[in-house]
């Protein structure tokens, strides 16, 4: 033993010198716990929260099926029946389906990809906190009787103030928009995780499919969810505020909601079904002993339909009244996705037909998923078709539709995640037995509901009406419909007890139980809590197929990087995004309350907002900016190098743009510039569809705005300067460099606002949306400065060592982006007062 | 660029191309039937035509020349992409071929 035995040369936090390798990674005794921050517990959390609120929105479905049991029912008043299905679909999409996929993302990417956690741990946990609290704030409308009324989408101008006065609209649009918070920063992590944190060896093409699947998910993620952020502050402010953007008579929009809203609101299907499909491309192979069939395939299926499911959105909105020629375009790329889905399928059905299937529980959610996926799909082109939506629209038809998309898609492949991965979770096997039953009692009972619903739809039935009169054609159908409800319930119900009772009483899970191909099967379950001992070298897609030395030694003494280093910081190590070659070692963070408390500021900021308690919010916003400044406040460990074994020396993180942190900060950026590119949106669009309103809007002042880009080009520069500085270790210029970068920043900021004076954001929704991109091109400019003045004050405190300039090139980057949007917005500005804004 | 890198820009290229297409169409689309009437029907089809082209190019060129090197199922990726992509584009600018304007 060499490396174990020098002493800890490193710089940075000392930690847990004292602790062993385990006791370093050990999960906090007690309440403690909560400040676990390791990919394990916190993708744990994500599951199981995800899961009630799956149950708690299934009870509410049942309410529905018992309201329409039989005709002219009076179980539910007319507006607990609105708030029934309203929260049943906001639960259903925003709470449950998102967050427990992702949930099993962070649980299984490290553990597929070679990694012992993911790379932001922390992030990790105040991703889960935000999820938490939106849900609460959105599940606790209930208790206020406030419950959200206006369907899962919240149309304007039903949710406006006129027409949805009181808070339930607020309930809905704050706790999501903070739940939402969580859905970014988990797509984030996911990014970086996947792209640098990966064994050694483990290139691109070698990834495990379910890597590829989450990776593009989360991409969009990243830039699907923005439309909505977007769109809710808008009209939380159009609510809060009085602020018009949804308003015609003052130049906005209401279809600018639906816009927002579907931007968001298709790709989320997507986001929704991939990693289910990913899931059902890991499990499948593994129950036909064949590798997946068409790898290439499926990379091209999964990049395709990835970008193509952003052109679909306006198919929400046949109905509305756009454009003959806009509807064509939409028409034609919805009727183009079913390419990559096709192809998708395809590729299971080939590996199904590769080999002889073992008919396994799993197994069998994987033909429910089939059949049922592809049956949503078939009546998914049906409805894609113009003159057939018009037929169809807000009836039942569409209601089949969705959920043979979404059950289908999404929950019978969860369901089967469930069985194959509950060693991972409990140690035990699930019983086949009740697993039969669970499946048959979920496959009947969503078909006779369901099935029928596509009938009732065609015979007329409306969706989103609390009764109906008798001798319609549908009672027999509702009734029909409301008992397979039951029957489903049933299942799950059985599922539930299943996986408790095999937590006492399951068969112990032997070491790789199914004989799978992929890494997280090697260590017998429950793996440690650092994931890897040793992290191996990979050299094919199956590494446990092909790698037979890995199953044949204990796992723990499987040879790999990093075996015997003992710094006693939390470690792994970052790869080349591309080539998977080991390139630096990350040292990760330990458990810690500072997340935590960050999102609970969050929460204090939003809950208050709700109670219109704003001297409350604005101590909620202190708490969690000052947490985000202890976040960050870390003595940096870059610097040294370290012996990682099998002839790799690697240093502590790398700055360059490979590095773990730029690649974050790069997806971090997509974010904000899909942020951004929302209100431009927002703002051509009200421009475009109302020249008359545009015309009656003053003018920015061109000079000011003028000025404020130049002042934008400088940030950029600057931050690009700096970096140079930083690079070079000259450590005086790189403060005051830092400082000018700030200081610029505030010039765009000031100069950007007094170009827009003249423009009074009461009196019009184009106006308003003006200041919305200089509000949000501000809180950019203030994220900088905040990190600017951050880094000059850590450099002037001595915190900053020779070649620890991570944070200094990281900076440059966000400069340069907001650089870019200060420019753009004073681009829009000049045009504005040049062009008139009419 | 490593053997890989080039694949995996041969992968993304008709992604974005199509993006850029999408944006491009629909922005033409926007611009000419929406109530402002910034460009005529000729216009948009002109422009259509030019970005059509342009974003086909940028797709075929990952299939007629997939780069070898790295790996055989990236280079079927990049070499399908290609092609779902193209179709795509043709599919986006179809609408054009069919309606002769607005269409009310
Ligand atoms: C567990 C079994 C389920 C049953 C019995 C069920 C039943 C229903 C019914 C009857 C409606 C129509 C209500 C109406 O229009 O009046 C509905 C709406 C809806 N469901 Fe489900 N559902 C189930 C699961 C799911 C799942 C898993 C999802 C999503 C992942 C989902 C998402 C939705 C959405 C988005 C709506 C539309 C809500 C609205 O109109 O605002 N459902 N569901
Ligand atoms: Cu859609």
């Amino acid at each position: 033993m060499t490396v174990a035995e020098t002493p800890p040369d490193y710089s940075g936090a000392h930690k847990g010198e004292d602790k062993t390798f385990e006791g370093v990674w050990d999960t906090p005794k007690g309440l403690r716990v909560l400040s676990s921050v390791s990919h394990r517990v916190v993708g744990r959390r994500f599951i199981y929260t995800g899961f009630a609120f799956f149950l708690i929105a299934g009870f509410l479905a049942l309410l529905v099926r018992t309201q329409l049991i039989v005709p002219g029912n009076t179980f539910l008043d007319l507006e607990t029946y609105n708030q029934v299905f309203t929260m049943h679909g906001t639960l259903m999409m925003f709470l449950f389906a998102i967050p427990i996929l992702e949930g099993f993302a962070v649980y299984l990417i490290p553990l597929m990809l070679g990694a012992r956690d993911l790379i932001f741990p922390r992030l990790g946990q105040f991703g889960y906190y935000c999820y938490l609290f939106g849900g609460i704030i959105v599940l606790s409308s209930f208790l206020f009787d406030a419950a959200p009324d206006g369907g899962w989408f919240m149309y304007v101008p039903l949710s406006t103030q006129a027409h949805t006065p009181g808070l339930s609209a607020d309930f809905w649009l704050i706790g999501i928009t903070f739940a939402e918070i969580a859905s970014v920063t988990a797509a984030v992590e996911l990014i970086t995780a996947i792209l640098c944190a990966r064994a050694p060896g483990m290139s691109l093409t070698k990834m495990p499919i379910f890597a590829w699947y989450i990776l593009i998910t989360a991409f969009m993620i990243a830039i699907g969810f923005p439309p909505l952020i977007i769109g809710s502050i808008l009209l939380e402010a159009e609510r809060l505020l009085g602020l018009p953007f949804f308003d015609p008579t003052l130049g906005g929009d209401p279809l600018l909601w639906q816009h927002l809203f579907w931007l968001f609101g298709h790709p989320e299907v997507y986001i929704i079904f991939l990693p289910a499909a990913g899931m059902v491309a890991t499990m499948l192979p593994t129950f036909v002993g064949k590798p997946l069939f068409g790898y290439g395939f499926a990379v091209a299926a999964v990049v395709s339909m990835g970008f193509i499911s952003f052109g679909l959105w306006a198919h929400h909105m046949f109905a509305t009244g756009l454009p003959i020629l806009s509807l064509s375009l939409f028409s034609a790329a919805s009727t183009m996705v079913t390419v990559p889905t096709g192809i998708q399928i395809f590729c299971l059905i080939a590996t199904l037909a590769s080999g002889r299937p073992r008919l396994t529980v799993p197994m069998l959610f994987i033909l429910g998923f089939l059949s049922i996926f592809v049956i949503g799909g078939l009546t998914g082109v049906m409805l894609a078709s113009v003159p057939f939506n018009w037929q169809a629209h807000d009836s039942y038809f569409v209601v089949a539709h969705l959920h043979y998309v979404l059950i289908g898609g999404m929950v019978f492949p969860l369901i089967g995640a469930f069985y194959y991965w509950a060693p991972h979770f409990t140690g035990r096997m699930m019983s086949e037995r009740l697993g039969r039953w669970v499946f048959g009692l979920m496959f009947v009972g969503f078909n006779v509901t369901f099935l029928l619903m596509h009938i009732t739809g065609l015979r007329g039935m409306p969706r989103r009406v609390a009764t109906y009169p008798e001798g319609l054609g549908w009672d027999r159908l509702n009734m029909l419909s409301s008992i397979g409800s039951y029957i489903l319930a049933a299942g799950i119900v059985l599922f539930v007890y299943d996986f408790f009772r095999s937590r006492r009483h399951g068969p112990i899970a032997p070491r790789n139980p199914w004989g799978a191909g992929t890494l997280e099967w090697l260590y017998p379950p429950v793996a440690p809590g650092f994931n890897f001992h040793a992290i191996p070298p990979v050299h094919s897609r199956e590494p446990l197929w092909d790698q037979p030395d890995l199953l044949e030694a204990e796992a723990h003494e499987v040879e790999g990087v990093m075996h015997g280093l003992r710094d006693g910081r939390r470690e792994t190590v970052g790869c080349d995004p591309v080539s998977g070659a080991p390139l630096y070692i990350l040292r990760l963070p330990h458990p810690t309350w500072v997340p935590m408390i960050a999102a609970l500021g969050m929460a204090l900021l939003f809950g208050a907002t709700l109670a219109s308690a704003y001297w409350l919010s604005g101590v909620g916003a202190v708490i969690a900016l000052a947490a985000f400044a202890v976040w960050a406040w870390e003595p940096s460990d870059s610097g040294v190098t370290r012996d990682a074994g099998m002839g790799h020396d690697l240093p502590v993180n790398v700055v360059d743009r490979r590095s773990h942190m730029h690649v974050a900060l790069v997806g971090t950026m997509l974010v904000l510039m899909a942020l951004f590119a929302s209100l431009v949106f927002g703002l051509l669009y009200l421009w475009n569809i109302r020249p008359d309103a545009a015309a009656a809007v003053a003018r920015p002042e061109a000079l000011t705005a003028g000025l404020g880009g130049l002042c934008g080009l400088g940030v950029a520069l600057a931050g690009q300067m700096t970096r140079r500085a930083a690079l070079a270790d000259r450590f005086g210029i790189t403060t005051v460099l830092s400082l000018l970068t700030a200081a610029l920043a505030i010039a765009a900021a000031g100069l950007l606002g007094l170009s827009l004076g003249p423009v009074d954001p009461w009196v019009s929704a184009l106006g308003a949306t003006l200041w919305a991109i200089v509000a949000f091109t501000g809180l950019v400019l203030f994220a900088l400065v905040f990190w600017a003045l951050f880094n000059a004050a850590r450099r002037t405190a001595r915190r900053v060592g020779p070649g620890q300039s991570m944070p200094d090139f990281n900076l440059a980057t966000l400069a340069k982006g907001a650089g870019l949007m200060v420019v753009v917005a004073a681009a829009l500005f000049v045009a504005g007062a040049y062009g008139g804004v009419g | 660029m490593s053997p890989l890198a080039r694949q995996i820009t041969a992968i993304a290229r008709p992604g974005l191309a199509w993006a850029a297409h999408f944006i491009a169409i629909y922005a033409l689309i926007s611009a000419s039937c929406a109530a402002r009437a910034l460009i005529d029907h000729p216009t948009v089809v002109a422009d259509a035509i030019v970005a059509t082209v342009v974003a086909l190019a940028l797709c075929l060129w990952s299939v007629v020349a997939a780069p070898k090197g790295a790996s055989a199922d990236l280079r079927r990726a990049a070499f399908w992409g290609g092609l779902i992509f193209a179709l795509a584009c043709l599919a986006n600018a179809a609408a054009l071929v069919l309606l002769q304007g607005c269409g009310g």
